[in-house]
């Protein structure tokens, strides 16, 4: 089975994958309001990404989600390095896990809330 | 016409169990009877994770859940042979349905401190107050891991729906894996009822007020919604178009009826939950009056078809004439069959004692099953579908809670198709308070020594 790792982008992102062959990879969802990039993987790496972060789960979509943002940020990190969607990308991410888990650790306590009015 | 009109369904077993003195002067009385008779003093402790030891369960929120009557007919804590029976067949010893072992469970150290015996009144103190008597009718030992492997099951036992092991992965598993051996067994009554603090207080509605407010409201039929999570527009759009079944027009109410307790890291705050189904009606996207956000102490076991069957009682216990299920119903990981609870309600699971659909067994349920696919997104046709009436299922967009909770945490604004601007609000709002949109083991650690309510002097 194929599992699939999202990377939504912003426009920043956006920059950072622009002319490159990724580009035209990027789809557009939900009426044409979000833009990601889909990276597939086999069992063996689904595995791996499961076993590394207590959170991470396998949702409706097939999708691995609930990975530390650290991994996100890693992911899209080798995608504009390697320019490519390919498996190579999670292995190079699965290669700096010590780092990526370190990160994980101080945002498990405190992620940055958006800066928008409530009441 | 009122013929084919539904009717308020009974409680669960018949009668609304209610063990709460709410006179303060009688539970004054008997407070100072139990002191003079030198009753015993326990005080509630947190059940700890067997292995990690942070906190995955407070047992006040199954005596808050039994004496408030939402596990109509469950009046304490099991003895033995009720255990074994709800175990073995799903039924209490009085043959009515019910799926879970509720136990009052301490370590032996505390039993031998304690020095109780059967015959004894014990008085259970949360947070340094008086707040409940357990009377002692059995003391028995269990062994947590066979007790947590039994109430689940396994594929070798249940091949019907259950799909893996259960193991430690599983919130569930662990939490009656984390059980104390030894168990007093008994019936609960409340002598100081507990103060419930904002935001909790203004959702508190136990089943006898929450007959009375559907009554108030001409609600003839209302349908359940089971939730513990924040409301994205799938969820939106299953509560309205589940709704539109009822007898001989949609359902005139929806009843949001939120489970409250320790959750797992990732989902959201309770506080959190609560308040952004509120904003659903407060957004006007589904009318205040035909839509009520409650909810029920407890924390959640995610045992899937087990879990519907508490959520019919509990809701049935409220009022509701249904109760709609979606794919995965209050479940995690993939243990099991992910239609296991439609599966139950349509068909039965035989090995876990029901050869038929849980209203047609004997003690079965009134409550109505209102089972539900999926709704997606759909590009072709610009709108939230129902996976059986869309016909573009190549072209589908599915949401989950997970893609949100992805969005959320990477700070991205969730598009309105997918997560109400007002819905959105309410995350921010309790991710500022706490530092974090979902839970972690900071707000697990202040939750369970914070808990939902305090209690009033009582002495």
């Amino acid at each position: 089975m194929e599992y699939i790792l999202e990377v939504f982008l912003d426009d920043y992102r956006l920059s950072k994958i622009k002319g490159s062959p990724v580009e035209n990879q990027i789809e557009a969802v939900f009426g044409g309001e979000l833009k990601v990039l889909r990276v597939k993987v086999g069992e063996e790496l689904k595995n791996e990404i499961l076993k590394a972060f207590e959170t991470a789960r396998i949702d409706s979509r097939a999708c691995i989600t609930d990975t530390p943002v650290a991994f996100k940020r890693a992911l899209f990190e080798e995608i504009a390095k390697q320019k490519s969607l390919g498996e190579g990308v999670v292995k190079a991410v699965l290669a700096r896990i010590e780092e990526i888990k370190e990160l994980a650790a101080k945002e498990s306590e405190y992620l940055p809330p958006p800066d928008i009015e409530t009441d | 016409m009122s013929e084919l009109y539904f009717k308020r369904p009974m409680p669960h077993g018949g009668k609304l169990v209610e063990r709460v003195i709410t006179d303060r002067k009688i539970a004054r009385k008997f407070l100072e009877s139990c002191t003079r008779t030198k009753c015993p003093v326990y005080d509630i402790k947190p059940t700890l994770h067997y292995k990690r030891g942070v906190p995955v369960r407070n047992v006040y929120r199954e005596i808050m859940s039994v004496c408030y009557g939402f596990f109509s007919p469950v009046e304490g804590s099991m003895t033995s042979a009720e255990l074994e029976s709800v175990l073995s067949k799903r039924r209490l010893l009085s043959g009515w349905v019910f799926p879970y072992p509720i136990l009052f469970d301490i370590s032996k150290e505390d039993y031998k401190a304690l020095g109780v015996s059967e015959g004894d009144r014990l008085i259970i103190r949360l947070k340094g107050k008086p707040f409940a008597i357990l009377d002692i009718e059995e003391i028995y030992e269990i062994d947590p891991e066979e007790l947590a492997n039994r109430t689940f099951g396994s594929p070798e036992t249940n091949p019907e729906v259950v799909r893996e092991k259960f193991d430690d992965k599983h919130p569930g598993w662990v939490i009656y894996r984390s059980h104390n051996p030894i168990i007093l067994a008994g019936k609960y009554t409340i002598i100081n009822e507990p103060i419930f603090k904002p935001p909790f207080d203004r959702f508190w509605l136990p089943p006898r007020k929450c007959r009375e407010v559907m009554e108030q409201k001409g609600w003839r039929t209302a349908i359940a919604h089971q939730t513990r999570n924040v409301p994205h527009v799938g969820h939106e759009f299953l509560m309205k178009n589940a709704a539109y079944t009822g007898d001989v027009e949609p359902c005139h109410g929806i009843l949001v009826n939120a489970i409250i307790g320790v959750k797992r890291r990732g989902d959201y705050p309770d506080e959190a939950i609560l308040e952004a189904h509120e904003a659903v009606h407060k957004a006007g996207y589904i009318k205040p009056e035909r839509h009520m956000v409650t909810y029920t102490l407890w924390d959640m076991r995610y045992g899937n078809p087990l879990e519907s069957l508490l959520h019919g009682i509990i809701r049935q216990n409220m009022g509701c004439t249904h109760h709609m299920f979606g794919r995965d119903h209050a479940a995690v990981g993939e243990y099991y069959d992910k239609f296991a609870t439609q599966i139950l309600w349509l068909k039965g699971i035989p090995s876990y004692g029901f050869d038929k659909p849980v209203n047609e067994v004997e003690g079965g349920l009134l409550i109505r099953p209102q089972n539900m696919r999926e709704f997606w997104y759909c590009p072709v046709c610009k709108e939230m579908a129902y996976s059986e009436n869309c016909n573009h299922s190549k072209e589908k967009e599915k949401l989950s809670g997970s893609l949100i909770r992805g969005l959320v945490a990477e700070g991205v604004q969730p598009p309105v198709v997918i997560m109400r601007p007002e819905v959105f609000k309410v995350v921010v709002k309790w991710w500022k308070k706490f530092g974090y949109p979902f839970v972690n083991e900071k707000y697990v650690q202040w939750k369970e020594e914070e808990l939902e309510v305090d209690l009033p002097d009582l002495d």
